[in-house]
């Protein structure tokens, strides 16, 4: 695990939340550092949801603690829970969940008169955060009214409205098209940074992830599968889970062979084939599984020099994917994917060379 | 807004009891004492073998229950009244249901509005109005029958069948709304994807909608089934002069005669109340169960069949239960009520204002009418409020065993009023604050019996209120009072308006529990006029009838108007 | 089944004995002795407090009668004295009984003046306690049998006798029936109607016609399967329209207001006799409104109270009152053979039994 930030705001320590007999979440923890975004990635179901609304106050957990700021906000052993409304988050709900009977205006004055606030100053606040997603125009109007994308920017604004340290963000843009997708990543990234708050964010969106977090957690069946930078995940992937559910990757298992020093290592599957990777410091047992990114094994009609893993293949299938190609190989008693940009150069029953850097065999833990 | 905002700004300082907390505890309290206090009398007069006057019981045991089955025929009649009242209930509603949602006739806006008024009429009314028709004698239509030349009667609506039909004729329009909101809560891609494989209507109809919407259907015959087991109005008017007893009215018998038979209408009520309460079980696991078709999902408009010129046709099968469950029975009443002895064929001699008359004069309908304008008012906005956070609490909170708090809420649906109000004669008989024979008894009275429909409602709204609304009311720092006045009750408003309007009608119609609580003080409408129907002529008790339903009527579309307007948002 | 209303043989003995003992003319000494002073109010002597009673304002009466009857009754009363509004409580004189003990068991105490119509509920009632010792100075004009016993609980505030009615487009008068007897044929099948078991006068018919015809006239007339009504208004209705052929418990009250309307109906008095009950009226212990309800009794019981019930057409009961006219019609009721129990012993006795079997004939 990379290192935790200094002064945390969120700190989330051995969470458990438990449905009943179901459970949804266990030992789940992590740190978010001031103006970072921590993203919790996974498959619906994983628990993301569960543990940020746990985070928010909406859920109780039933084991384990939750800091923000320093504070005690929940804490199974010390019978601590701080109700939602006194925690002082803010959150942006998938459905947005503006409330159809008031206006825009008064939906982003909610917190602020919530608070007490009322007068000139409420209305610089309101069009303040309405400046920042660009609808002030809209102020007046019935938030019925509004389109998917123009609730979606008033359910921002209406979390920038008071003051809060953390803005929770719960889905924002899964239900928005894929072009206005691309865009509001941009516009929430550039948000957040701009107000130096701290942003829990869910998605299940590997590209949001990547493109928007600071550190990712990736999480599955209410585990925790790996918490690091998008950088760290997407090279270094930890588990197969993360392997494959973070881009696409190939799985190579086998015996480890002796002798290999520092962090390289040897492995011969049960077809007899040698592939070299790296250990990267993870414990190393008699048997070993390798991830190897279909981006990064490389195909070439001849043999090329200096590489330590090549081996002659078989093309099987080649399917062309527009910006990509995937073409399918055999190779050591199993099927290999590889994926290159361009034009599908090869076709069923070619002859070809398979190479891969070893440090682009990543082993993996568990 | 600055970047080095404080951390979380303080709401407001940490509270031993939560508004909340005090709220849920009070409903609880009053939800107990209303419903289980009745219901504790009543099993306690069951059990009572011990002298029938003597309170409390002296000694316990199953006597009474041993007792039935020497009553039997009298259970056969229930069920086979009940049995042939829901068919034919089902058969009325199912037919306009799919007229009406699922083929292009025409004017469909305006019939599902009107489907709603046979439930207004009330099956006393009808039953009035078809005695007046069906009797076999002197009704109206073997009269007719007679004179073009037929022979003894062509209808006999004092027979189980007959009884049935005015039964079925006004549950139809319940029956109506249930089967409508199974037919709009499935997904017409469904029924498209059979199309695309080349399944013609009829074949799509058949074996892709018909089984899709069966559990729901079947869901409402249940219910339906539990209702025609309690209804005891149609049976009193039109069973007991044919001596046809079913058990409502049985019971009704045997706490009125000379001398009462008190354990043994307490036994017989149980017995009821046990077959009702299984129905009302097996209703809500159908319900519950994860059938296809989502009852509480969201509304879809379904497919419309383009049937041709049968159009026509199905608009005609509308009006004609329109006409035989509004219309006839009115102009029946009117027909009847200004005569001085009502013949299908009166000489002008024969027609008077007389019986209206007498009735503005009789000081029962002044009284009464107002009695019940006033109660109706008062338990609509009381249910209203009660039925509101009790479905808040059952649907939203966090409340451990608010299950059976649903349960117990749901409760007085299992029991036939008629046995509900015998149980609370005893319960408020005994009670330290003499209510008994007030208008409060029949206050808390209607609030209890009322509570299944009111929650019903209500939590049908409240379901499809997003809960993130509030949620996000939460994170952003209100309190739970405040997010009620400003965020849930402001979107719940048209459910609540609906509500209201619902309890009203139905607290302005109740019979079986007025009848057994009234007091000289606090005569209500629809006993008032079973009282006029076995104490006085049928043209007399016509007028009366007649009055009452236009007073009622015409309050009620003024209430709907105000609500119509105060139910939109956002303006 | 366990209720017990009937009265020991004891009692009756005593009240049967008492009746033949007591000279009339001690009633107005009793009623001075009361306590209780005097004054001539319109036309007749009351010892209620009639002050004292314009202030209570209203009282409630419970009576057997049909609603509009017990409306004209209260609205007459009011026309006299404007101050004091009557409410009322209608049911059927054995419901009424169940309620009205009920509520007293209960401790509630609502009604003011209560009204049976027949005796042995009547004198139930004295025997529970029901009814408060008030003797009226308008007792003097009532023979001692139709006073209770001791007096000062009820009075016979009439009486009503039955006879057959037909319905005239249905029977053929040929057919139609003669005598009692003639209710047994089995034309009548499905077509013939009575009243109900809680019906005092019901009570009365068969007691007296099985003390004549037998046990078995009963059962006979059980094949008929009778139908069984709450209120003569209702059989003279089902009468009229030709839902039933004919009225076996046919009352006389209730045929003249029918004819009036140009029925088709036809009353018998069979020569064997026409079975009579007596209504009986008394003001109830602790009674909210005491003098409200006194001066309301002392009322009933005055020549104006009981011109009202024998002339009012709801009513046209026959009144017992020494000095009373003749009922409309010119008829007085010593002019019909009137057949009422004698032996009050076996009557109380038999009530258990007519209950059960009544119901029994009528389907439950």
């Amino acid at each position: 695990m990379a290192n935790p930030p200094a002064a945390p705001v969120i700190e989330v320590e051995n969470l458990s939340i438990r449905y009943g007999a179901v459970t949804a979440v266990e030992g789940v923890g992590f740190r978010a550092g001031k103006g970072e975004q921590l993203t919790l990635l996974g498959p619906s179901g994983c628990g993301k949801t569960s543990t940020m609304r746990a985070v928010a106050g909406l859920e109780k957990p039933s084991a384990g603690s939750i800091r923000i700021d320093g504070t005690v906000m929940f804490d199974a052993d010390a019978g601590i829970n701080v109700p939602a409304e006194r925690r002082g988050l803010s959150m942006v709900f998938q459905s947005y969940a503006i409330w159809p009977h008031m206006t825009v205006f008064d939906n982003v004055a909610y917190g602020l008169r919530v608070r007490g606030e009322s007068g000139a100053t409420l209305k610089e606040k309101v069009h303040h955060a309405l400046d920042l997603v660009k609808m002030t125009q809209f102020a007046g109007r019935n938030a019925s009214a509004l389109s998917g994308g123009q609730q979606q920017r008033v359910a921002l604004a209406r979390a920038c409205a008071f003051p809060s340290s953390v803005i929770l963000f719960d889905e924002p843009l899964s239900n928005l098209d894929a072009k206005l997708r691309a865009e509001m990543r941009i516009e929430l990234r550039d948000l957040q940074r701009r107000l130096g708050v701290t942003a829990l964010y869910v998605t299940h969106d590997l590209e949001e992830a990547l493109a928007m977090s600071d550190r990712i957690v990736v999480m599955s069946h209410g585990h925790i599968e790996q918490n690091g930078t998008p950088a760290d995940i997407y090279n270094h992937p930890r588990t197969a889970f993360v392997a494959d559910f973070v881009g696409s990757s190939n799985l190579v298992s086998g015996t480890v062979l002796p002798g290999s020093g520092g962090d390289a290592i040897v492995v011969r599957t049960a077809a007899g084939t040698l592939l070299h990777g790296i250990a990267l410091g993870r414990p190393v047992g008699a048997e070993a599984t390798l991830s190897l990114r279909t981006v990064h094994l490389a195909l070439s009609p001849a043999r090329p020099a200096g590489e330590i893993n090549v081996w002659p293949v078989t093309v099987r299938q080649s399917v062309f994917l527009g910006d990509l190609s995937q073409v399918h190989v055999g190779w050591g008693g199993q099927e290999l994917v590889i994926r290159e940009t361009g034009a599908c150069r090869f076709a069923p029953g070619d002859a070809a060379f398979l190479s891969i850097a070893p440090e682009h065999c990543v082993l993996l833990e568990g | 807004m600055s970047a080095t905002a404080p951390a979380h700004p303080a709401i407001a300082g940490p509270r031993l009891i939560t508004g909340q907390g005090l709220a849920m505890a009070l409903v609880i309290a009053v939800l107990a004492v209303f419903v289980l206090y009745p219901i504790y009398y009543l099993l306690q007069a069951a059990f009572d073998v011990g002298g029938a006057d003597i309170r409390p019981p002296t000694a316990y045991g199953l006597d009474n229950f041993a007792a039935l089955p020497k009553y039997q025929t009298v259970m056969l009649n229930t069920v086979m009244v009940a049995l042939a009242a829901t068919v034919m209930a089902l058969v009325f509603g199912f037919v306009t249901a799919w007229i009406l949602t699922r083929t292009n006739v025409p004017f469909a806006g305006a019939l599902e509005q009107l489907m709603a008024v046979p439930y207004y009429v009330t099956p006393l009314l009808g039953a009035l109005a078809w005695s007046l028709l069906g009797a076999p004698e002197s009704g109206f239509i073997n009269q007719l029958w007679r004179h073009f030349g037929g022979s003894e009667a062509l209808i006999d609506i004092t027979s189980p069948m007959g009884i049935a039909w005015v039964m079925a004729l006004f549950e139809g329009s319940v029956a109506f709304v249930m089967i409508s909101a199974v037919m709009t809560s499935m997904d017409p891609s469904l029924e498209e994807a059979a199309q695309m494989t080349g399944a013609g209507r009829w074949r799509t109809m058949l074996t892709i909608t018909l089984p899709l919407v069966a559990p729901g259907v079947l869901g409402a015959t249940i219910f339906v089934f539990a209702e025609m087991l309690g209804s005891f109005s149609a049976a009193l008017v039109l069973g007991t002069p044919s001596r046809f007893y079913v058990i409502t009215t049985a019971i009704y018998h045997f706490v009125s005669q000379y001398p009462p038979r008190l354990p043994l209408a307490a036994a017989m009520g149980v017995s009821l109340f046990a077959v009702m309460f299984v129905m009302l079980w097996l209703y809500r696991r159908i319900v519950m169960r994860k059938s296809y078709v989502t009852i509480s999902g969201k509304a879809f408009r379904p497919r419309v069949m383009d049937v041709g010129w049968l159009r026509w046709l199905l608009f005609g099968v509308c009006v004609l239960y329109l006409v035989l469950s509004v219309l006839l029975p009115i102009l029946t009443l009117l027909f009847a009520s200004v005569q001085k002895l009502a013949v299908a064929f009166p000489k002008a001699a024969n027609f008077t204002l007389d019986n209206f008359r007498q009735a503005l004069a009789l000081n029962a309908i002044k009284t009464a009418m107002t009695n019940s304008l006033l109660l109706g008012m008062i338990t609509a906005t009381l249910g209203v409020v009660f039925t509101g956070l009790l479905a808040w609490m059952i649907q939203r909170s966090r409340l451990p065993g608010r299950g059976v708090l649903e349960y117990i809420a749901m409760f007085p649906q299992a029991v036939p009023r008629l046995v509900f109000a015998f149980g609370m004669m005893w319960a408020w008989l005994v009670f330290p604050i003499p209510i008994y024979g007030t208008f409060w008894v029949l206050l808390i009275a209607y609030l209890t019996v009322f509570l299944p429909l009111g929650l019903r409602t209500i939590s049908g709204v409240i379901m499809q209120l997003d809960r993130s609304l509030d949620e996000c009311g939460q994170v952003s720092g209100a309190s739970w009072g405040h997010r009620l006045r400003t965020i849930t009750i402001p979107l719940l408003k048209p459910g609540l308006l609906a509500a209201w309007l619902l309890i009203f009608v139905a607290s302005v119609r109740e019979l079986g529990a007025s009848i057994l609580l009234m007091g000289p003080d606090s005569k209500v409408l629809t006993p008032a006029i079973v009282e006029a129907w076995f104490s006085s002529s049928s043209e007399l008790t016509a007028a009366m009838a007649l009055i009452q339903t236009a007073v009622i009527g015409v309050v009620l579309a003024l209430f709907t108007s105000l609500t119509r307007r105060a139910s939109r948002y956002g303006a | 089944m366990s209720d017990k209303t009937t009265t020991t043989r004891r009692q009756t003995l005593k009240a049967g004995l008492a009746l033949a003992t007591l000279p009339f003319a001690g009633l107005i000494r009793q009623a001075e002795a009361q306590n209780r002073p005097l004054t001539k109010v319109l036309d007749f002597t009351t010892a209620a407090d009639v002050a004292k009673a314009e202030a209570e304002g209203e009282f409630t009466f419970y009576s057997h009668d049909s609603e509009p009857a017990i409306a004209g009754i209260l609205e007459a009363f009011n026309k006299d004295f404007p101050k004091i509004k009557g409410k009322y409580v209608r049911a059927q004189n054995g419901s009424l009984f169940s309620r009205v003990t009920a509520e007293r068991s209960a401790g509630r105490f609502v009604a003011d003046v209560i009204q049976f119509s027949e005796l042995s509920t009547a004198m139930d009632f004295q025997k529970r306690g029901g009814y408060t010792a008030y003797v009226s100075p308008q007792s003097e004009f009532y023979a001692p049998e139709h006073l209770s016993n001791p007096v000062g609980n009820f009075f016979w505030i009439g009486v009503t006798f039955v006879g057959i009615a037909y319905n005239t487009d249905k029977v053929k008068a040929e057919d139609a029936p003669r005598d009692w007897p003639d209710i047994l044929k089995p034309a009548w099948q499905n077509g013939i109607s009575v009243k109900q078991s809680n019906s005092g006068t019901q009570f009365v018919q068969w007691f007296e016609l099985r003390k004549i015809y037998g046990e078995k006239f009963w059962q006979d007339f059980a094949k008929l399967r009778p139908r069984g009504f709450d209120s003569r208004v209702q059989l003279y209705d089902r009468l009229a329209k030709g839902d039933d052929k004919v009225c076996a418990l046919a009352e006389y009250a209730g045929y003249l207001l029918h004819k009036e309307k140009g029925a088709p109906i036809a009353f018998v008095s069979p020569p064997t006799g026409l079975p009579a009950g007596p209504l009986l009226c008394g003001v109830a212990d602790k009674a909210p409104n005491g003098e409200a309800a006194r001066l309301f009794l002392d009322w009933q019981m005055s020549l104006r109270g009981q011109k009202h019930q024998q002339t009012h057409p709801m009513l046209y009961y026959g009144s017992v009152r020494k000095d009373a006219p003749p009922m409309p019609g010119g008829a007085r009721l010593s002019d019909y053979k009137l057949l009422a129990p004698k032996d009050l012993d076996a009557y109380t006795a038999a009530r258990d039994t007519f209950t059960k079997e009544w119901n029994g004939m009528l389907g439950l």
